[in-house]
């Protein structure tokens, strides 16, 4: 047996709270487009930074062609071979689609002057090799999302890399885009390249990949050829345990009313409603347009192509008129529009409800901390102090800190937008319950989660979402995890092509 | 390419603080007789040549979306210690502008040396230098204080076959920060990292090292700067540097550079210093009290930057 083009030993990285990668041996070859799937937070990513150079290891060994190696930089990795193309965009807008490509190499003319004239000349013999109709003058700021996209692989060949690392590179491709790039991939694997491809479209990891390797918390479970793997199989691997119904919620008490109407936003042109105590699910691929569902429900987008009614009446376009109205929304991104991470916990929990502990236009902070402080017990909280800065919280801490915040408003309507990313599982089974018992109160939950067995788990009902759109909604009775993987990913193709 | 297209381009690319300039040139021209004269003209380019140093160096930092306050100080430290030097030393000229540039130099990448270590927002950290240099100054000296070498008081006033040598250095800085910050590969990386920090690292390049390089060159203009002063104070005035912190700022976004970083015209700076240099010239002409004066220059900067404003948001 000859070497393995890629190999990794005992590979771990801890992050403060976190062991994203533990003790990951993994292997590939040249020439075979081999695909890394798990769910969110398997450490995927975690392993491709790795890999790439953006992140160091905390201990063990990678190896290419034999070779151990140790990237510092991703110049240090793209010296041996390997280049990524990111998830999210890293190429600049205000540069043309050339001068992204050959960023950090750039020709030189006399002087060490920069050579703009020879990039474009190599970038367009590189997009012509490779099939990229892309003009090498554009501005990337004028490009649609897709051709940047294809900005960001031109721009990894361009290293004449042996390892290329495609990171969910479909989340925005439409079918005839993904296509192209299918060719594209299938061209290199023939050039003997090592293609790793991360997805997690049971659909496209079958149709492109040969073998298929599997991570879960942290850890490689199984790398298997495709032809040994069977869809069901898969995604037992990606959960963990074998696919059965987790146990139904509690019943919607009868009688309730209807709070929120969605009009114009499922495609069969229904509305969709949502009723006291009910819990609906949003799933949906990432960049599906669940988020921007939710913010356009609340008015953080303009809410154009349908209405939102709260008992009936229009919700105002202000987003603070929403709040006020009863219809709150908790973000996915804690960090950058949840937390103010330097105040203190009392402070970040009744952010929104300050009205409630003024009076004359002056805070009343005895009352505002023992509302806080009361809250807070009955939502577990671990912390030294309510003084605490939140940023120095663990993120299941910190999300509870939100929930308060999001319940001193006594809200009728709660958007969760992934209530459980970067929250570890005692945390996760705590806000659980507290959504649980929420609904059980009478508030009306949207929960949004790219964790299917969350979605599984909490609600009544599911929601596809595809391109922003709502293309089915479901009772949650007989669903797995299977047949909802296959309904977010086989309803969005058949929705696209049609 | 044609010659009208090629005409149109040119005009195109021609940073429109020219127009504001051409506009003010005029203005000038109409309203007092002793604007257009050589001797007076002569007299603003000259007045202008610090405050043109300055803002190419401050250009270099901005260019990678990040600011340098120290500036101003660091002028009034050079000049200052280059007075006293040569009050002690009078046969010693030249090696006292030497430790003057290096000490400059010295500044600018303790500067630039702490916002890459620390991770500091370099307006917080280059505030706390201004006030470490003013707090110097004042050490050294609370009075103007010693007495400038022949060779800066000639660079400040002194002309080589007609042109004020003082143009001419700012010429040849003006060639080497077009070629540094707009041709070079130095420049162009400044430029991505100032665009989007983020997808610089991602593309390799070193920011650490061209932070550094960018803190270091706006001491050393600062430097040249400070020594240019005291050529044209003959002494050493501890508060000759105050404000032009600022004044470079502002030179540097009337310009046309974007104040978050990411683009840079050198041209567009040379102009914008003309353009305030011609404002309180005719504002002088004119006797306008010197506070009006102040106030005046504040609106004019103000609405020149509203006026600019679309091509900003079109890039935003």
């Amino acid at each position: 047996m000859t070497m393995p083009l890629l190999q990794t030993r005992a590979l771990t990285r801890r992050f403060p709270g976190v062991v994203a990668l533990a003790n990951v041996d993994f292997a590939a070859d040249g020439g075979e487009v081999h695909a890394v799937c798990g769910a969110n937070g398997a450490g995927k990513s975690t392993l491709m930074n790795v890999l790439s150079g953006t992140i160091l290891p905390s201990s063990g060994s990678v190896s290419v062609a034999g070779q151990e190696v140790s990237f510092a930089s991703p110049a240090d990795a793209r010296a041996a071979g390997v280049s990524i193309v990111y998830q999210e965009f890293s190429s600049i807008p205000e540069l043309t689609v050339a001068d992204n490509i050959y960023l950090g190499r750039e020709f030189h003319g006399p002087l060490h002057t920069v050579d703009r004239r020879a990039a474009v000349r190599a970038a367009g013999v590189l997009l012509e090799r490779h099939g990229i109709a892309l003009d090498a003058n554009a501005m990337v700021g004028s490009l649609g999302v897709a051709d940047r996209q294809l900005v960001e692989l031109a721009r990894a060949l361009s290293t004449d890399a042996r390892i290329l690392i495609l990171d969910e590179p479909t989340a925005v491709l439409s079918i005839a885009e993904q296509e192209k790039l299918f060719g594209v991939i299938r061209s290199l694997r023939e050039k003997g390249l090592l293609v790793l491809y991360i997805s997690h479209r049971l659909e496209e990891i079958f149709e492109i990949a040969d073998r298929v390797s599997v991570m879960r918390d942290g850890a490689l479970v199984a790398t298997r050829a495709k032809a040994d793997l069977t869809e069901t199989e898969l995604v037992r691997l990606m959960t963990g345990r074998e696919v059965s119904a987790p146990h139904p919620p509690e019943p919607i008490p009868a009688g309730s009313r209807t709070v929120l109407t969605l009009s114009g936003l499922a495609t069969d042109g229904s509305a969709v409603e949502l009723r006291q105590g009910e819990i609906l699910g949003l799933a949906g691929l990432v960049g599906a347009g669940r988020t921007s569902i939710a913010h356009r429900i609340v008015g953080l987008r303009p809410r154009s192509g349908f209405t939102a009614a709260l008992d009936g009446a229009p919700l105002p376009d202000d987003p603070a008129r929403v709040l006020e109205a009863g219809v709150v929304y908790m973000t996915e991104d804690r960090k950058r529009d949840g937390i103010f991470g330097p105040l203190a916990i009392t402070s970040n929990a009744t952010a929104a409800a300050l009205k409630r502990f003024s009076s004359a236009g002056f805070l009343r902070l005895r009352r505002e901390r023992a509302a806080a402080g009361e809250m807070l017990r009955g939502l577990r909280l671990v912390a030294a102090s309510l003084d605490t800065p939140i940023a120095s919280l663990s993120g299941g801490n910190q999300q509870k800190v939100l929930f308060a915040r999001a319940l001193m408003t006594a809200p009728r309507v709660l958007i969760c937008d992934e209530p459980t990313r970067g929250v570890d599982v005692g945390a996760k089974e705590e806000i659980y319950g507290v959504l649980r018992r929420l609904a059980g109160e009478g508030v009306a939950i949207i929960v949004i989660s790219s964790e299917l067995n969350e979605v599984l788990a909490l609600s009544h009902r599911i929601a596809v979402v595809r391109d922003g759109r709502i293309t089915a909604t479901m009772d949650n009775a007989g669903l797995d995890e299977h047949s909802l993987t296959v309904a977010a990913t086989g309803v969005a193709l058949r929705s696209a092509q049609g | 390419m044609r010659p009208l297209q090629a005409t149109a381009l040119a005009c195109q690319r021609l940073p429109r603080i020219y127009w504001a300039l051409f506009l003010l040139v005029l203005a000038g021209l109409v309203s007092t007789p002793q604007f257009g004269t050589a001797a007076n003209l002569a007299n603003v380019l000259e007045q202008s040549a610090t405050l043109a140093i300055l803002a190419l160096g401050q250009a270099a930092v901005i260019a990678g979306g990040m600011i340098d306050l120290s500036v101003g100080q660091l002028v009034g430290l050079i000049t200052v210690v280059a007075c006293m030097l040569f009050e002690a030393y009078p046969a010693m000229s030249l090696p006292i502008i030497a430790v003057c540039l290096g000490l400059a130099a010295f500044v600018g990448l303790v500067n630039g040396e702490l916002v890459n270590r620390l991770r500091m927002s370099p307006l917080i950290l280059t505030f706390g230098m201004l006030s470490i240099l003013q707090g110097a100054i004042f050490m050294l000296t609370d009075r103007s204080v010693g007495q400038a070498p022949p060779v800066m008081t000639f660079l400040a006033n002194g002309r080589i076959a007609g042109i004020p040598a003082s143009l001419l250095l700012v010429a040849a800085i003006a060639v080497g920060a077009w070629y540094l910050l707009q041709r070079s590969v130095f420049g162009w990386h400044l430029l991505a990292i100032g665009n989007s920090a983020e997808s610089a690292r991602k593309a390799g390049l070193n920011l650490a090292s061209r932070t550094r390089t960018a803190f270091v060159l706006s001491g050393l203009c600062a430097g040249i700067a400070g020594l240019l002063v005291a050529g044209r104070l003959g002494t050493g005035f501890p508060n000759a540097g105050s404000g032009l912190e600022l004044d470079s700022i502002v030179a540097v976004v009337l310009g046309g550079t974007l104040l978050k970083g990411g683009r840079v015209s050198v041209a567009g700076i040379l102009g914008a210093v003309l353009f305030l240099g011609v404002l309180s010239n005719i504002l002088n002409l004119l006797q306008v009290p010197a506070f009006t004066q102040i106030v005046v220059k504040g609106l004019i900067v103000i609405a020149a930057i509203l006026v600019d404003r679309p091509r900003e948001a079109a890039a935003a």
